[in-house]
């Protein structure tokens, strides 16, 4: 499982959890209880921000797992290598950012409306999925050569 | 797989809807509560698949929508009268009030003589007049089928006849309900919803979030194999298809439940993968329809 996956998997559990006590929230009439509750949510909220400030840390020094030899920094060139064919992973750029595509259900096929990886993408996203909040859904795995 | 997906309420109960709300407004019309309407089936340019599919559907079917529903004014496939007593039918209506059904794209090249549909008064009428004329003052416009909704494969590259959608022409609210071709329960839920209630609620695109709200993906009885990572490599494999190229996950519609031909099986169940063709964009942006050697598997 790579880094993100992990990541992804604890923020779902604390999400949950958060969930979970907040539904309880409603139920209890016992103030006692409600504070119990309030201090739990205080508490979740801290796990999700230490999360999220870990996983900033670790893009920075973030390396593809499945193809470890694949620096962080990808060149134009290096990024058209990942095509989504021929066993190849389907890499998009976006924005500066690398995201890999080859599990999103979106890109069956490593294809989408009419669109292929091993690109920058950055404008028609913008054209087509502006103000959605996409990319924080996405796995990264780098950044493009400024 | 097949008994666990109908076996959950909330989806059999959709698959109940279509003949629950047809019966009501097949009884209100005999007892006098509500009125028969007139609809109007303008085939402009496409391939007369959604009027063979609707043939195809049942409980409701055409038969009931012909005899217990509306009256049919205009259907260049169905209707009796041929040549110029049926273009003088058609546009006879223009001043009664009707609703409008539409299937095929329109074709704008050279005024629209890329499919002329009838003549009047010894005047060749274009898919383009009719839909100008008749568009605007219909209570209700339906587009159905994708080339109606946004083109479609009549609108496909190259497009020789500058092919566009109903919605492209009419300045004015346009039903759509794509799907190459339209449900006949997509049909006739929408059109039993609009005698009994008016219009039915819409999504952004104006699709009716009847039928239009969940994706396949999130419905598919294949999502099992798609969240372990257990791909179809080829046509006819029983798994998830997500590598060969399948659009249920951006396909809003409701097949996996409802199903085909008379509701029996549909392209997953066949092990086929979802072409998209409920979605804008079909046929252009959903290809390729199959693609081998895509990414490897983990
Ligand atoms: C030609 C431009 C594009 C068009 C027309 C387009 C269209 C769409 C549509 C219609 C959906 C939603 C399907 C639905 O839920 O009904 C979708 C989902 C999605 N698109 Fe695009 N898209 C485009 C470009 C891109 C690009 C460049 C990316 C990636 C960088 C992308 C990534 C996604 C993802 C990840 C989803 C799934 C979103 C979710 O899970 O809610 N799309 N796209
Ligand atoms: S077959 Fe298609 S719709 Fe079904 S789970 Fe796989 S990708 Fe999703």
């Amino acid at each position: 499982m790579s880094e993100q996956q992990l990541y992804n998997k604890d923020f779902e559990h604390i999400i949950s959890e958060i969930n979970n006590t907040i539904d309880s929230l409603y139920l209890t009439k016992n103030c006692y209880d409600k504070n119990k509750l309030l201090n739990n949510l205080r508490r979740q909220i801290a796990n999700i921000t230490m999360l999220m400030q870990n996983n900033r840390i670790n893009t920075d020094s973030m390396i593809d797992p499945k193809n470890p030899t694949a620096s962080k920094v990808f060149t134009p060139a290096e990024l058209a290598t990942y095509t989504g064919k021929d066993g190849n992973l389907a890499y998009v750029a976006v924005n500066g950012v690398v995201y890999d595509m080859t599990n999103v259900a979106a890109w069956g096929g490593a294809t989408h409306f009419g669109l292929t990886p091993g690109k920058d993408l950055t404008g028609v996203f913008a054209s087509c999925h502006d103000g959605q909040p996409i990319l924080s859904t996405l796995p990264v795995v780098g950044v493009m050569a400024p | 797989m097949k008994n666990k997906t109908n076996s959950c309420p909330n989806q059999s109960e959709k698959l109940k809807l279509i003949s629950m709300l047809a019966n009501k407004a097949i009884a209100s019309i005999k007892n006098g509560s509500l009125k028969k309407r007139n609809l109007v089936w303008l085939e402009l340019t496409g391939c007369s698949g959604n009027i063979i599919s609707l043939l195809d559907g049942v409980n409701p079917g055409f038969r009931n929508l012909a005899t217990q529903m509306v009256n049919i004014i205009y259907d260049n496939s169905l209707m009796v009268a041929d040549g110029e007593a049926a273009m003088e039918k058609l546009f006879s209506i223009a001043d009664d009030d009707y609703i409008l059904l539409v299937e095929g794209a329109v074709a704008t090249k050279d005024d629209g003589l890329y499919n002329v549909i009838g003549q009047l008064n010894g005047q060749p009428v274009t898919a383009y007049r009719a839909i100008n004329e008749l568009g605007p003052k219909a209570s209700y416009v339906i587009a159905m089928g994708a080339c109606a909704c946004d083109g479609g494969v009549t609108a496909a590259k190259p497009n020789p006849s500058h092919a566009v959608s109903i919605q492209s022409v009419l300045n004015r609210k346009v039903i759509k309900l794509p799907g190459c071709p339209c449900h006949p329960d997509w049909l006739m839920g929408t059109l039993s919803y609009i005698l009994l209630y008016g219009q039915p609620e819409l999504d952004s695109k104006d699709r009716p979030t009847m039928f239009y709200s969940t994706l396949i993906h999130d419905i598919c009885p294949r999502r099992p194999f798609f969240d372990q990572g257990i791909f179809a490599e080829k046509l006819g494999d029983k798994t998830c298809m997500f590598k060969i190229g399948c659009r249920g996950p951006v396909t809003p519609v409701d097949c996996p439940i409802r199903k085909w031909n008379q509701h029996v099986n549909w392209p997953i169940g066949d092990d086929s993968p979802c072409i998209g063709c409920a979605q804008f964009g079909f046929p252009d942006r959903m290809e390729p329809f199959i693609s081998y050697n895509t990414t490897r598997e983990e």
